[in-house]
């Protein structure tokens, strides 16, 4: 079967929320509220950059990143993360969670980028809920990086000194 | 005027706005052209350039106290202006530019000195009979010493940085158990950001209102008030918008705090700018928190609704000067309000997003005031502070103002960098900011979301998406997709898996 294509009419786009937000293809440049048609026009010139005209009004957009089907989009300084799925590969994605079952895993990122001050966990230490896993120093201010969860560190790639990047993993957390 | 040249020992807006002023006074201004931001928009605004690019140091030329001295007697400067943060509360530092006949532009030393220790001002400000918070007497060496008070003046304590200010070096403690770890990270974070390890102890006060009062000074004894400032919208101590005046307080209430503050500065013959710091309580009982002995980021607010030019006052009481105007000449009238754009990502937690500005447009309306350091194509680099531009706006009373600035922030354009833009859009839509009842604990508390977004603009994001989506995977006919397309699990094993449900 190899390069199996399938004929689709719609795409969804599923922001990290879960909300759904679908569109029919061939893609309309125009969006539907109520009974009203409202055009979307997607612009860019030298003074503003890359835009979104709507209603009237001019928004900002970037595209941040956009690897396979995730796209992060800065709209209107707000950062949004989709994955744009087909009819097919929505009702994939259904099979696969359901196939992984549900042993919940928490990533304890480091919010800002910053040096590591201390690590106040170790693999198979208990946590709960508020405690400080990690001191990380950043313009000047050490922050508590808190567990969101109560669980049991699995791993802890945070090492005492070390320099991260924002979104690098300080710990892993198995939720409990 | 005996000043004729300032040195501007800072950069960004604050080294814009004093050069601004600096020319309505046919005063000339000398700028530090730095390796960090050559082309930076603050150079454009100086009569002379000192270029120091070659300087190949880590360390900013404005804390260099010794090459600041050397450049203001290269370009003949007889003044320096320190703008804030940087050298502008070193004592060292004014007195080693009145060694070298430079005039500084800021208190004296030993009013920078006795304000800057913040156990020395509380017992100025005790001697005074200033309402203060109960506190240690001095400094704390230990968690022991720390226990012992904070068990006398009763939990919540707050622990602060001696040499301290903006919010380093301070935390608050609930119970004794949390004394131990968070005595040491406050007194390392102190020694850290101020090379001074010291801390003392002070009641905390909960949920109060930030209340500042804007001082000016002249070296003839006269000091008076212009007003408050309101500055309770703030993140971890870190102000992100300020008003003046404040809904907080009445006429009587204002005189009181302000005599209070008047007096205080007396105690240190106080001269120039500075801005007293009181916390206002519930039951609008004040205690005094700190001075401030320079210009602040937030004085534009206090300038809108006085009309006085308060980088000028602090030129001409340099110069010698007596104050042209009394106490009750002073007007407060109509209503400003600050926001700080800064590039932070209020969706991490107010994370810095350093950048390229690749674009920027401002409102000009009438009502509107922008005080930027920054232009199109300027970088927010992680060795100065996050600050885009200070909005502020004006109108003739809080609901004006809030209304002007609803309208102000909806016509900033800023792109390159995340910003603080949709934090302030919430903001103005808030109704306890609003109704003007939120205290310093508002931002921690009472807010869920950190950020504004219109119902549909999440839909048209995900039709952006979509739309890329459909660009990078669809072929032409625009009705086929190639499911092999960068995925790592082949359409036919998946069939598979489907069956065995």
């Amino acid at each position: 079967m190899g390069n199996d294509k399938i004929g689709i009419n719609k795409l969804y786009a599923l922001s990290s929320e879960k909300r759904k937000f679908s569109f029919s293809l061939p893609l309309k440049h125009k969006i539907r509220i109520g009974k009203r048609n409202y055009e979307v026009k997607l612009k860019a010139d030298e003074k503003y950059g890359t835009y979104i005209l709507w209603k009237n009004r001019k928004y900002p957009v970037e595209i941040i990143r956009s690897r396979q089907n995730k796209y992060e989009i800065l709209f209107n300084d707000i950062s949004y993360s989709f994955t744009v799925e087909t009819p097919f590969s929505l009702q994939r994605m259904k099979v696969l969670s359901s196939v992984k079952g549900k042993i919940e895993k928490e990533l304890v990122t480091a919010p800002m980028p910053g040096k590591i001050i201390d690590v106040l966990v170790r693999e198979g230490s208990s946590v709960l809920r508020g405690e400080p896993v990690v001191i990380l120093e950043a313009m000047k201010m050490q922050n508590e990086i808190q567990s969101p969860v109560n669980g049991i560190v699995t791993k802890v790639p945070a090492k005492a000194n070390n320099n991260v990047m924002k979104g690098d993993v300080l710990a892993e957390i198995k939720v409990e | 005027m005996k000043i004729k040249k300032i040195l501007i020992a800072n950069r960004g807006e604050i080294a814009v706005r004093i050069m601004k002023t600096a020319r309505l006074m046919k005063v000339e201004t000398v700028a530090i052209k730095t390796s960090f931001e050559p082309g930076a928009m603050y150079l454009s605004y100086a009569d002379h350039i000192y270029d120091n690019t070659e300087e190949g140091t880590d360390i900013p030329v404005f804390l260099d106290i010794e090459k600041l001295i050397l450049i203001a007697g290269r370009t003949g400067a007889d003044a320096v202006h320190p703008g804030y943060g940087f050298l502008a509360e070193n004592a060292y530092f004014a007195q080693k530019c009145i060694d070298n006949n430079i005039i500084f532009i800021g208190p004296s030393p030993d009013a920078l000195y006795k304000m800057g220790n913040k156990t020395i001002a509380r017992r100025i400000a005790l001697r005074g009979c200033i309402p203060m918070a109960l506190g240690s007497e001095g400094n704390i060496s230990d968690e022991e010493e720390a226990i012992a008070v904070a068990e006398k003046i009763g939990y919540p304590v707050i622990i602060k940085a001696a040499s301290g200010g903006g919010g380093r070096g301070m935390r608050i403690i609930r119970k004794a158990e949390e004394m131990e770890r968070l005595f040491s990270i406050a007194s390392k974070e102190a020694e850290k950001a101020f090379n001074d390890p010291s801390v003392f102890i002070e009641k905390y006060i909960e949920n109060p209102k930030h209340i500042e009062f804007q001082i000016l000074g002249d070296t003839h004894g006269n000091i008076i008030h212009l007003g408050e400032r309101e500055c309770s919208i703030q993140r971890k101590h870190q102000k992100l918008l300020e008003e003046a005046p404040s809904c907080a307080l009445d006429d009587k209430l204002r005189h009181e705090m302000g005599r209070m503050a008047v007096k205080i500065a007396k105690a240190v013959n106080y001269y120039s700018a500075g801005t007293v710091e009181f916390l206002l309580d519930s039951d609008k009982k004040f205690y005094f928190m700190e001075m401030n002995t320079r210009i602040q980021v937030e004085h534009p607010v206090t300038e809108l609704i006085t009309g006085i030019d308060l980088i000028e006052q602090q030129i001409r009481i340099a110069n010698g000067e007596k104050l042209k105007f009394r106490q009750e000449d002073i007007r407060l009238e109509g209503w400003a309000i600050e926001c700080r754009i800064n590039a932070e990502d209020v969706q991490s937690g107010f994370a810095p997003d350093p950048g390229k500005i690749e674009s920027l447009s401002m409102p000009a309306d009438p009502f509107v005031r922008i005080d930027t350091g920054i232009q199109p194509g300027s970088a927010i680099v992680a060795s100065f502070d996050s600050m885009i531009a200070k909005l502020i706006v004006k109108g003739k009373d809080r609901k004006e103002a809030i209304k002007n600035c609803k309208k102000a922030l909806d016509k900033v354009w800023i792109k390159g960098t995340k910003t603080t833009l949709p934090f302030f859009r919430m903001l103005v839509r808030n109704l306890k900011f609003q109704d003007g009842t939120f205290t310093t604990a508002f931002i921690e508390k009472d807010l869920e979301k950190y950020y504004y977004n219109s119902e549909y603009e999440e839909m048209l994001a995900a039709w952006l998406a979509t739309k890329l989506f459909i660009e990078e995977n669809l072929k032409e006919d625009s009705i086929n997709v190639d499911f092999e397309n960068g995925k790592e699990m082949s359409p036919w094993l998946l069939n598979k898996r489907m069956n065995q449900f």
